[in-house]
């Protein structure tokens, strides 16, 4: 199947898309519950799109097409507020988070649906594995090359977006060390990573895309799982790195963040994109990975070291004039207090500290989902 | 030579019965799929005396102290996995509850009254009826490791009609004992202080035990020894009293989940020591009954459990819906509440020391809890299966 056309959209619009847990209120364990939640979300209308996941114990909500910050939170707050309802009438409670802190993944149930049987069937425990929770974040592009471009040009703020969003410190039972430990779980994966260096979408298209296609090794977009991949069904790049938030206020915060650093990319002020920012760029990644704001990053252009947190405060001063033609200040204000005061990771790490256990910790990451309406 | 061989036999008799119930549930499991306390259960009731075994009945002995440690340990698990939050947010799964006991009690007595049962055994047979034995559950629920809305009401409902039961059957015995002396009242009073007593004090253990693990700390982050012992004691003190140690560990975990003063991890079944205990319990219960009583039972018992299972899944599916499930599901709930016998066993055996042998007086009982031994849990299987709760097997 040949690559969709790029079906342009209008520039700088916006979606998101939530992968959320299912969680056990008792034992705090993930609780294969998606089928029983959709089924009972299914007799009345959703606030937005539901849909199953890989796994019984995943949900996943999208929103609408935005443009500005206010009514993007006003539906993610909507979609939390009708499954918190289903929830509470299942006794199944929702949170986000990255990464589930102690399940064991050779306990989940694959959802039973063709291509997650099939996807299990090729990945084996890799697909089980993948049992961690994204944060998705599409923006609309008016053509495919200036999809392209964008999706290089954002190259070195990459990192800004693991660490803003990092919320996965703890895996299978033990404190990581790394602020996202989900992004390792992607890695596993043969086709993840960055795109390759192509500006043009002929060039995507047949230079690489039908090349890789006629390899056998894919047959659509679907089975690249890059950081950021291009949409062209829905004209759109898709940014791919954020863990799942543990509210949706900060979910709607980073996607107006990268709203306005599209703005301001494509004024194209900057040097434009090369393939040698890439040379740097898993060792960037890994810092924000591994150290979340106190991580380093070495600048692409000019090779110096920068702390992240000083990086992403600049950018966001950078931003200003253009947050205030977007409406979305508040968003990058919460953003601003995110990287002075800590990450969803450090807060998860505060918890663990003070209850003492790692229940608690998904105790902690429930109560922030619910409570988080500011 | 054969005194000697005999004599061994005695000595090693419920050690040799437990590794032999094991070797059952783990063939059973692997070949017929059948749930390993069904194997268990069988494997006690053929090895007893009764049937020419060499297992001496247990009733009253040290093996039956064990066998209430076992049970109460399970109670505690399932009262420790139970969200009262979640009938405050759901008031129709109460309701769900009340009415699929209370129908199952009034249809297992229409039966009874129908088949010209006298009056005292066939409310006490009607309101063991109304109970899902909460051991079977459990424990079904664990090894399928299943969840979803069958499984998790299951365990809620299992709960519910545990406590409603005995309320149930302490009045009716209440009632029963001491209607003769004259006193009916003061029979129920006794009753109700019985319930309530035993309640409190597994909630007072819900409090100080979960306080004392907080003051110490990181020293007990993994709380499952914690817990069995202070059930164990729990269990030893209740029995001392003539309360209901059933009813304290199911109160004793309810407080210990809903207080959350810790947040701890309590291992499934409670690790080795409970899995051991669980084959004790059932091998336990199957030694308790005799062929030839269940043999003469067997036409009462057919239609017990026919009129119970009915009004079960009846009541299930009608709140279906309301309650937010599909009809299905909630039919697949009533069906898995099928299991009966570790709690009524136990809870006639605690009666024995009123002089009163029910488990040989209520006709029908032994072969309700026979059918219901090996049916009752695969029943619960099947309803976790066709509910698609269970992992599949290809994928085990």
């Amino acid at each position: 199947m040949p690559l969709a056309p790029f079906k342009p959209a209008t520039a700088l619009t916006m979606g998101v898309e939530l992968e959320l847990q299912l969680v056990n209120p008792s034992d705090f364990d993930l609780s294969a519950s998606a089928s029983d939640m959709l089924h009972l979300l299914g007799r009345d209308r959703f606030p937005g799109d539901v849909k199953p996941e890989m796994t019984e114990s995943m949900i996943e909500i999208a929103s609408d097409v935005h443009t500005r910050h206010a009514p993007l939170l006003a539906q993610l707050e909507a979609m939390r507020d009708a499954l918190l309802a289903a929830g509470d009438r299942l006794n199944v409670a929702l949170c986000g988070g990255g990464t589930h802190p102690f399940q064991r993944w050779f306990h989940q149930r694959i959802f039973a649906q063709p291509r997650f049987r099939e996807l299990s069937g090729l990945y084996g425990y890799l697909a089980k594995q993948f049992t961690v929770f994204g944060q998705h974040v599409h923006i609309g592009c008016a053509a495919a090359d200036e999809a392209l471009y964008l999706l290089h040009a954002l190259n070195r703020y990459l990192p800004h977006f693991i660490a803003l969003s990092a919320s996965s410190p703890f895996f299978q039972g033990v404190d990581t060390l790394f602020d996202s430990a989900r992004l390792n779980s992607v890695f596993a994966f043969p086709l993840s990573g960055r795109a390759p260096f192509l500006l043009r979408w002929e060039e995507f298209e047949q230079d690489y895309f039908a090349k890789m296609e006629k390899t056998g090794v894919v047959t659509s977009m679907k089975d690249f799982y890059w950081d950021i991949r291009p949409k062209p069904e829905y004209g759109t790049i898709e940014l791919r790195v954020c863990d799942t938030p543990l509210g949706v206020g900060r979910a709607a915060a980073l996607a107006c963040y990268l709203q306005a650093l599209c703005r301001t990319l494509l004024e194209r002020a900057e040097p434009a994109p090369a393939e040698d920012d890439y040379l740097v760029y898993n060792y960037n990644r890994f810092q924000a990975c591994r150290f979340g704001l106190d991580g380093a990053l070495v600048h692409p252009k000019s090779n110096e070291t920068l702390s992240l947190r000083e990086d992403i405060l600049a950018t966001l001063e950078r931003l200003a004039p253009h947050a205030a033609a977007l409406d979305s200040g508040a968003a990058l204000e919460e953003l601003r207090q995110v990287a002075s005061a800590g990450n969803d990771a450090s807060h998860l790490r505060r918890q663990h500290a003070e209850t003492g256990s790692i229940e608690g910790v998904v105790d902690a990451a429930v109560r922030r989902f619910r409570e988080e309406s500011a | 030579m054969t005194e000697m061989l005999t004599a061994v036999l005695a000595q090693i008799a419920w050690p040799l019965a437990l590794a032999l119930a094991w070797l059952a549930g783990e063939f059973g499991h692997r070949w017929l799929a059948l749930p390993r306390i069904s194997s268990y259960g069988l494997a006690g009731f053929a090895l007893a005396a009764s049937q020419g075994g060499f297992l001496p009945d247990p009733a009253g002995g040290p093996v039956a102290l064990l066998a209430d440690v076992a049970f109460a340990l399970i109670l505690f698990e399932l009262g420790y996995r139970i969200n009262l939050g979640w009938l405050r947010a759901n008031p129709w799964l109460l309701i769900t509850g009340i009415a699929e006991a209370y129908l199952a009690f009034y249809a297992v007595f229409v039966v009874t009254q129908a088949l010209a049962m006298p009056l005292l055994p066939a409310l006490l047979l009607s309101s063991i009826a109304m109970a899902t034995s909460p051991a079977a559950v459990v424990r079904v629920v664990n090894e399928e490791r299943s969840s979803g809305q069958v499984s998790e009401r299951t365990l809620h409902l299992s709960a519910f009609n545990c406590v409603l039961s005995l309320v149930a059957f302490k009045a009716v015995v209440g009632y029963g004992v001491l209607s003769s002396a004259g006193s009916v009242l003061q029979a129920l009073w006794s009753s109700l202080v019985v319930v309530l007593a035993s309640a409190a004090l597994g909630a007072l253990f819900g409090v100080l035990v979960p306080a004392l693990l907080r003051l110490l700390g990181g020293l007990a982050r993994n709380a499952t020894v914690v817990f069995a012992l202070a059930v164990l004691l729990l269990t030893a003190l209740t029995d001392a009293v003539k309360l209901s140690p059933l009813l304290a560990a199911l109160a004793f975990g309810l407080a210990a989940r809903q207080r959350r003063v810790v947040l701890s991890q309590v291992q499934r079944n409670f690790g080795a020591l409970g899995d051991l205990l669980t084959v004790l319990l059932f091998v336990f219960i199957g030694a308790m009954l005799d062929w030839r009583q269940a043999l003469a039972g067997l036409t009462l018992a057919g239609a017990v459990v026919a009129a119970r299972l009915a009004a079960k899944t009846l009541a299930c599916a009608l709140f279906a819906r309301l309650s937010g499930v599909s009809w299905r599901k909630g039919a697949l709930t009533g069906l898995a509440l099928t299991p009966l016998s570790a709690f009524a066993i136990l809870l006639l055996e605690q009666t024995r020391h009123l002089g009163l042998a029910l488990l040989d007086d209520v006709a029908g009982v032994m072969a309700v809890v026979l059918l219901l031994e090996l049916l009752g849990p695969l029943l619960t299987r099947w309803a976790l299966v066709w509910a698609g709760e269970t992992r599949r097997r290809e994928e085990a």
